[in-house]
């Protein structure tokens, strides 16, 4: 069980390929804070005034859109792997990223997941998305 | 304590509080039990479901002392329901009447861990209700298979700390069970 090898690969009829990733912790996601939008470039300003914006803009994308979303993810990676160690949940995710990137959820317990992760790998294998016993299908993230 | 420290903090209404509030309602058990099969008794059936749903969420929140106000909201309905359920039965008004009970919806996706507990025993409870009310019926027709798949559903998914899919799926079931048994057992009790 790992977060960032695929436990199966499948690829589907139609020939799209499917890794199967088996993980007990919800990653937090990467969220950019609204703080990075300064307004530049907007009607009616001067464009020697945009030129001089230039440099905010980019400590201003800099601070919101890498700074404060790591810092987040930091914060939260630990209490989410902690948090993971000590449930029995199981979380599966099927994720494509050919034509576009699609990630499937189901999440099941430690007791059944060999088996549902195997009817999932069935399923795809045929072009289903299964909804197998003992598991939740969230659908896609 | 710390549960006690969390739910003031949470906010919520003391369980003493609703136990009073049920206490009307408590003719619904023994209703059901005395009247002969008829619309009557399906009618008690309907107000024994709302009442044993409502007092198994009260019931599952005494370990913390008081009750979020989202079960609040469920509990209150239900217990409103009991009440009325309980005029259709007793005042003659059950014949002709539609006998469909329509249980109130939560609003919310995921439920907590002490509202899974209680509307699993609720099922527990309505299960073994119509089992009983079960034997001794010659005639095959409703069965018991639907609302122990439900069971056996959420006893698959039961883990010590469920994640919110979980949860939400548990929640799924056990309320899909819920109606099942709530469906089959007015069925029987109304003599069909």
């Amino acid at each position: 069980m790992g977060l960032f090898r695929p436990a199966k690969t499948v690829a589907s009829p139609s020939g799209d390929y499917w890794e199967l990733y088996v993980s007990k912790t919800a990653l937090p996601g990467w969220r950019s804070s609204d703080a990075g939008d300064t307004g530049i470039g907007q009607a009616g300003a001067l464009p020697q005034l945009a030129l001089l914006e230039l440099p905010l803009a980019l400590v201003s994308f800099l601070w919101s859109g890498v700074l404060v979303p790591l810092v987040r993810m930091i914060v939260l990676l630990p209490v989410a792997v902690v948090r993971g160690r000590r449930s029995h949940a199981v979380r599966i995710e099927a994720i494509t990223t050919f034509p576009e990137r699609k990630a499937l959820l189901w999440t099941t317990t430690d007791a059944h997941a060999p088996r549902v992760l195997d009817e999932i790998v069935a399923g795809l294998a045929q072009g289903k998305v299964v909804q197998p016993e003992g598991a939740v299908y969230s659908g896609t993230e | 304590m710390l549960g006690r420290a969390i739910a003031f903090v949470r906010a919520g209404v003391p369980v003493r509080r609703l136990r009073a509030y049920g206490r009307d309602g408590a003719d619904a058990y023994d209703l059901f039990d005395r009247l002969e099969r008829g619309p009557a008794r399906a009618a008690a059936w309907n107000a024994y479901v709302c009442q044993t749903y409502a007092d198994k969420l009260v019931q599952a929140g005494e370990r913390i002392g008081l009750v979020p106000f989202d079960t609040v909201r469920m509990v209150r309905a239900l217990y409103a329901l009991v009440d009325a359920w309980l005029v259709v039965a007793q005042g003659g008004e059950a014949a002709g009447a539609r006998l469909d009970l329509e249980l109130p919806a939560w609003g919310t996706p995921v439920r907590s861990r002490e509202q899974l507990v209680g509307m699993r025993e609720t099922l527990y409870a309505l299960r073994t209700c119509v089992a009983f009310d079960l034997q001794g019926r010659a005639e095959p027709g409703a069965d018991l298979a639907a609302v122990d798949k439900a069971l056996e559903a959420v006893d698959a998914l039961w883990i010590e700390r469920p994640s919110p899919e979980l949860r939400g799926g548990i929640g799924d079931a056990l309320a899909s069970g819920i109606r099942k048994a709530c469906v089959l057992g007015c069925e029987l009790a109304g003599g069909g």
